[in-house]
């Protein structure tokens, strides 16, 4: 047996932290981290990060087996972020977790760093695949399990799909593969925030009745608050008990959440002054955990 | 079954072996399970045509690493790099046009930005199918080309459709294979290594062809053609397209003066165009022509008449050679 070998059967993923007060605390501060990423350059999506913190707390802390010393582990289980954009919380995430060094955080978005706007593999193994080409990230991950199943892995893979991007047919092309297949290691999380480029997801084109679509595609659904991290680590927990088919989750989530002030404000794009920004981080400090 | 029986009693099997020729022989698909047999990395996926991309033999050897995608090529390449990022090589398989044009964002975003070992297998290159526009691969050269990472290849025939997996096993990252299935008389032909310089099949002082896949063949019966009306060419089979053998392609346009590229693809950002633009930065002054499709869509039909309708032709090759030569001439008019 080789010294890597050996390694690897003694290794010990981070432990999760399954105390909901405890993620609920972090979720907060990592939406303290959003505003301060976005604030500087106005670059970086603060709604959506705001909106999702909940869903990435609980997946970095609580649900995903991962080993920050050796972040290409390869009994690691995956996480895709299909969008690619939604990089403030993904990155304060990462870094929150020991997976990206705190101080690469200063670097965000700025030329010749590796932290784009878009996620992208220059980061290294922790992007699973780049994507940001909408649509794409479904697939891959359905690719990922299937493998992983071929190699009698039992690691799992999790991916968070934006809402308007369930407009891209390749979403429906990978949903029924994964249904027809009854890929139970992979968990699609719908980051339903409502909020798209144009607008009100409904305004472009609505998805509903978007549960029972993916019930129809063969899908174990699941609706949940998203922003209520009982709810989402729950909904987690439930997916890896699952064997028959793979879950969706549909998280509903609020754009802005834990800011009065940035709550429910549909700004795909939105710049935060300074003065905006300095009010956010004020709500922040105040509510939550 | 007698020949009494009714048509209830016959089953699809006996529908099929009435209208079947025989089947054609498996040059490549009989070498991806051999090697398959030996690299337990090597998978296959497939939308829904195991028999034309000969993976029906793969399918049936090694069920457990054939993956049947359906009519879905967008998510087959998505399915081929979650493969591939969990150690496996994929061989993706579908016609031409689908694997490249229908999924193009796919394979740059999935497969050739990161360097992903997937294997791209299509087949009906150019106008070889009586399927029309829609399964006419015209572009699917100049698509690849122009992906970075990305290596093509194309056999020059049922000769090189085995070479083409060992070729795709030695490239590290992602290739493009464009193939074309041997018919019945290509059966027990001797395999021939696939180069990934230029292969020099004919030497001649007076002109060279530069060609690839179907069009190799039919240079070569130009080549027979200008000999007896004295010109005696070189023959260039150029099956890695992608990247193409600058040095052999500048030292022959030197030393014989007259270029022709010959491909069963459009004239634009195939064979021709990798040629030109090589001459040219080159500062090589050779006449130069191209012979491919001339920027327009076909139609269905057999492979013969396309050949000859779209002037992909022996002929064509030799009328090129003519208009190239007498480009040459006036050049060297001009220096004189």
């Amino acid at each position: 047996m080789t010294k890597q070998e050996t390694r690897a059967r003694e290794r010990q993923p981070a432990p999760r932290i399954t105390d909901v007060t405890e993620l609920k605390r972090i979720a907060q501060e990592l939406r303290r981290q959003v505003v301060r990423l976005v604030a500087p350059t106005g670059q970086g999506y603060v709604q959506q990060g705001l909106g999702a913190a909940d869903l990435f707390t609980a997946m970095f802390f609580s649900e995903l087996r991962l080993d920050p010393a050796d972040p290409a582990w390869p009994d690691r289980d995956r996480f895709l972020l299909s969008t690619a954009h939604n990089t403030a919380i993904f990155y304060a995430t990462l870094a929150a977790r020991g997976c990206l060094p705190e101080a690469s955080l200063a670097d965000y978005c700025k030329d010749g760093s590796p932290l784009e706007i878009n996620a992208s593999e220059r980061i290294g193994p922790l992007i699973e695949a780049t994507c940001g080409s909408l649509g794409q990230g479904l697939s891959v991950a359905v690719g990922m399990a299937m493998a992983l199943r071929h190699q009698k892995r039992d690691a799992r893979v999790h991916v968070i799909l934006g809402d308007g991007e369930m407009q891209e047919g390749q979403v429906w092309e990978a949903a029924l593969m994964a249904g027809a297949r009854k890929l139970s290691n992979l968990c699609l999380i719908l980051d339903y925030n409502r909020m798209q480029v144009g607008g009100h997801v409904d305004n472009v084109v609505g998805l509903e009745p978007v549960a029972d679509k993916f019930q129809s595609f063969g899908f174990r659904v699941e609706t949940i608050d998203g922003n209520d991290m009982d709810a989402v680590v729950g909904a987690f927990a439930r997916a890896r008990a699952h064997s028959e088919a793979p879950t969706c989750i549909v998280a509903d989530t609020l754009v802005g959440k834990g800011a009065p002030s940035l709550e429910g404000i549909l700004g795909h794009n939105m710049k935060l002054p300074a003065d905006l920004a300095a009010r956010a981080l004020k709500e922040l400090a105040g509510a939550g955990a | 079954m007698s020949s009494a029986s009714s048509a209830a009693d016959q089953t699809v099997s006996d529908f099929i072996a009435r209208g079947a020729t025989g089947p054609l022989p498996r040059h490549y698909g009989d070498a991806l399970v051999a090697a398959a047999r030996k690299d337990p990395r090597i998978v296959a996926l497939c939308a829904d045509l195991p028999g034309p991309t000969e993976t029906d033999l793969f399918q049936a050897e090694l069920p457990d690493r054939y993956f049947e995608a359906g009519i879905a090529e967008a998510n087959m390449i998505g399915m081929a790099a979650g493969f591939a990022r969990m150690g496996q090589i994929p061989f993706v398989h579908s016609f031409c046009v689908f694997v490249t044009r229908r999924a193009y964002d796919q394979v740059a975003n999935q497969v050739a930005y990161p360097k992903l070992p997937v294997k791209i297998v299509g087949f009906l290159p150019g106008l070889t199918t009586m399927l029309g526009v829609s399964h006419q691969a015209i572009d699917d050269v100049a698509l690849m080309r122009a992906l970075p990472n990305m290596t093509v290849i194309e056999p020059s025939g049922p000769e090189q459709l085995a070479g083409a997996v060992t070729a795709a096993l030695e490239t590290p990252g992602p290739v493009y294979l464009r193939m074309l299935r041997g018919d019945a008389a290509s059966a027990g032909i001797a395999p021939k290594p696939l180069l990934r310089t230029g292969e020099v099949l004919r030497r001649g002082p007076h002109g060279t062809i530069f060609a690839s896949g179907l069009s190799v063949a039919a240079a070569l019966e130009a080549a027979e053609t200008l000999a007896k009306d004295g010109s005696d060419v070189s023959v260039v089979n150029i099956a890695t397209v992608k990247p193409l053998d600058t040095a052999l392609v500048v030292e022959l346009a030197k030393s014989t003066g007259i270029v022709v590229a010959a491909e069963n693809h459009s004239i634009i950002g195939g064979l021709g165009s990798a040629v030109a633009e090589t001459l040219m930065e080159a500062g090589v002054p050779a006449g130069f022509a191209r012979v491919g499709i001339q920027d327009t869509f076909a139609e269905g039909g057999t492979t013969p008449y396309l050949q000859a309708k779209y002037g992909l032709g022996a002929k064509d090759i030799v009328a090129a050679y003519g208009r190239a030569a007498a480009q040459r001439h006036a050049i060297e008019k001009g220096r004189a």
